[in-house]
């Protein structure tokens, strides 16, 4: 058992084990292995165990700014809001604000991967235009987009953007074009991401597999559900991981920069309030772990989905 | 070559068209519109600027009197905010690249028992949103003495960044040939110079690749750095533009948006083909 341990994870990568120095020469490697990965693994699960460990203790408790002393309430915080159901309103727009960006970005993202796969002239040229979005601070973007869209002072396009949001507004419910508008950022820069990640996996999968589907398969439309689709699989989960997180960072920005307007019931921007302007520290963290079950559910599904990509070629 | 023929050339011209002209539209619009005055910003075509002015531009660099609700402020410190910007993402990306490499090659070459469960495991870090964190990391930061103090955010940024990019290495690292290494073995090499002499120098791409991408997630932030740094003359230009507001006839703030991209953007652009050439290297199959 122990042999089978320190005989590493494949034959081939590592010179077969047979003397006891090189027992111990495997030994010292798995040690120098800790020594090397030991600052990585500090910077993240150090960084994030303690606030992980605040944030659920905190949850638990009547935390704020007004008590110098929390005191132990169980899981109260967390049926106040279950019983609310202005919280029920915000976690179904919250999981549609996730659901639909998504969508979007990997909708956009297969796009623009495949315009982008086959070298043209002037190739390099849209590369940068689509990768532009991306690279453009968040914070940046988001001021801008909000400038766009909802003007906060008299400019040249806001009786358009007025009209525009007072009609969707009406249509859809208040708050639709703040909404809208959240999308439409994430999405945007979402959608140039995941482009160059699905290109990149893209241009990493075999060409035969390609030409061998040519001969096979007729139609554009099939060769892409049949054998592009497939392949691509993991590297879509992938960006749907990646891409989670920059929606939710990016709605804390867009609640910060515009100065709170954005105020869209999402849960996490209730969070910010609670935290930032309440002061309710038990309330706020109980709210920003309330969506932690859906979250691992789609890390479950996305570790399904990628693990082909894990292990690699032998 | 018989690829598959995915559209009619016209269409897919019109195609790339419309995603070009999509991703670089709204960049477009605040560009533009901070080189107007104001009387052309409320009267003028919104899509074209014909008196292009570079007085809002100018004017950072000036003692302006703000106007924020009922205070006004002092002038906004911008080159002290462009300072410590360029000291925020140097210190940040330097311990993001460096311990990224480290971890990466420790998992993608030496492979300790159970390498495949950390390299999970970091990656499984990017499902927790961060941002939702900054509280418990600010109690953290303020019991370290380290609020309003630039190495609260070089110490933090790692953590946005480092997963990934021990992720995107490591799938280098590890798809690499063992022979390459074996061979300078054999010449006598200490594995410390085969690392440094040849495979550092063969896997530059996917570092760039990293770096790119700690770089687009540092400069994205505005949460963190705009909770841990209250003073005005302590901040980075993500927090500083949080505190400028907009105002009726004041368009520093578009200008200063634009010169807030222009730290990021150009370094980003020089870079994207090699982003995606380090990232392909990642993930070709038995590279």
């Amino acid at each position: 058992m122990a042999q089978r341990v320190l005989a590493g994870p494949r034959p081939g990568t590592t010179r077969p084990l047979g003397s006891p120095r090189a027992v111990i020469r495997r030994r010292r490697e798995i040690v120098v292995a800790y020594l090397l990965l030991a600052p990585a693994l500090l910077f993240v699960m150090g960084l994030l165990a303690y606030p992980i460990g605040w944030e659920v203790w905190a949850s638990l408790t009547n935390s704020s700014v007004q008590r110098v002393s929390a005191s132990y309430v169980g899981l109260y915080n967390y049926l106040v809001f279950l019983n609310d159901p202005e919280f029920w309103v915000a976690a179904r727009n919250t999981i549609g604000f996730l659901a639909l960006t998504a969508a979007l970005k990997l909708a956009l993202g297969t796009a623009v991967a495949l315009a982008l796969w086959r070298p043209f002239r002037v190739r390099p040229i849209v590369l940068l235009a689509v990768f532009l979005p991306w690279a453009y601070p968040a914070g940046a973007a988001m001021i801008g987009w909000d400038r766009f869209m909802s003007p906060p002072v008299h400019t040249a396009y806001s009786v358009l953007m007025g009209n525009l949001s007072v009609y969707f507004d009406r249509w859809l419910g208040n708050g639709t074009w703040g909404f809208l508008t959240l999308v439409l950022v994430n999405s945007w820069r979402g959608a140039a991401f995941t482009g160059i990640f699905l290109l990149a996996g893209l241009n990493g999968l075999p060409r035969e597999l390609f030409d061998y589907a040519a001969l096979e398969v007729r139609t554009t439309w099939r060769c892409f559900r049949l054998v592009t689709l497939p392949l691509l699989r993991p590297f879509l989960a992938l960006a749907t991981l990646l891409s989670l997180t920059t929606a939710v960072a990016d709605l804390g920005n867009a609640w910060l920069l515009t100065g709170g307007r954005n105020v869209y019931p999402i849960v996490w921007t209730d969070s910010f309030r609670y935290a930032l302007i309440a002061g309710q520290w038990g309330k706020a963290s109980a709210l920003a772990l309330m969506l932690v079950p859906v979250l691992a559910l789609l890390l479950f599904a996305c570790y399904r989905l990628f693990d082909p990509l894990e292990e690699g070629q032998p | 070559m018989t690829a598959p023929r995915w559209l009619h050339p016209c269409l897919r011209a019109c195609g790339l068209a419309l995603i070009a002209a999509g991703s670089v539209f709204p960049i477009y619009m605040i560009a533009i519109e901070s080189l107007k005055s104001v009387h052309e910003d409320v009267t003028g075509n919104p899509l074209i600027v014909l008196h292009p002015t570079l007085k809002w531009y100018l004017g950072l660099f000036d003692p302006v009197v703000w106007l924020r609700g009922e205070i006004a402020v002092q002038s906004v410190p911008f080159l002290v905010w462009l300072a410590n910007t360029a000291i925020v993402f140097a210190g940040a990306l330097a311990i993001t690249l460096v311990t990224s490499v480290m971890g990466a090659y420790a998992l993608g070459r030496l492979r300790p028992p159970g390498w495949r469960t950390w390299r999970r495991a970091l990656f499984a870090t990017y499902l927790i949103p961060q941002s939702l964190l900054f509280l418990p990391l600010y109690t953290l930061v303020f019991r370290l003495n380290l609020d309003d103090n630039l190495l609260a955010l070089i110490l933090i940024y790692p953590m946005l960044a480092v997963p990934f990019c021990v992720w995107l290495l490591s799938a280098y690292y590890q798809r690499l040939d063992p022979e390459v290494e074996e061979s300078a073995y054999i010449e006598g090499a200490s594995r410390t110079t085969a690392f440094l002499r040849i495979i550092l120098p063969m896997s530059w791409p996917t570092v760039v690749a990293a770096g790119v991408f700690a770089l687009g997630v540092i400069s994205s932030d505005s949460i963190f750095a705009a909770v841990f740094l209250p003073n005005q003359f302590h901040q980075t230009l993500a927090a500083g533009l949080g505190t400028m507001g907009p105002s009726m006839d004041n368009l520093s703030v578009v200008a200063a948006v634009n010169l807030a991209a222009g730290t990021v953007v150009p370094i980003a652009a020089l870079s994207a083909g090699a982003y995606v050439r380090g990232l392909t290297a990642a993930m070709v199959e038995g590279a």
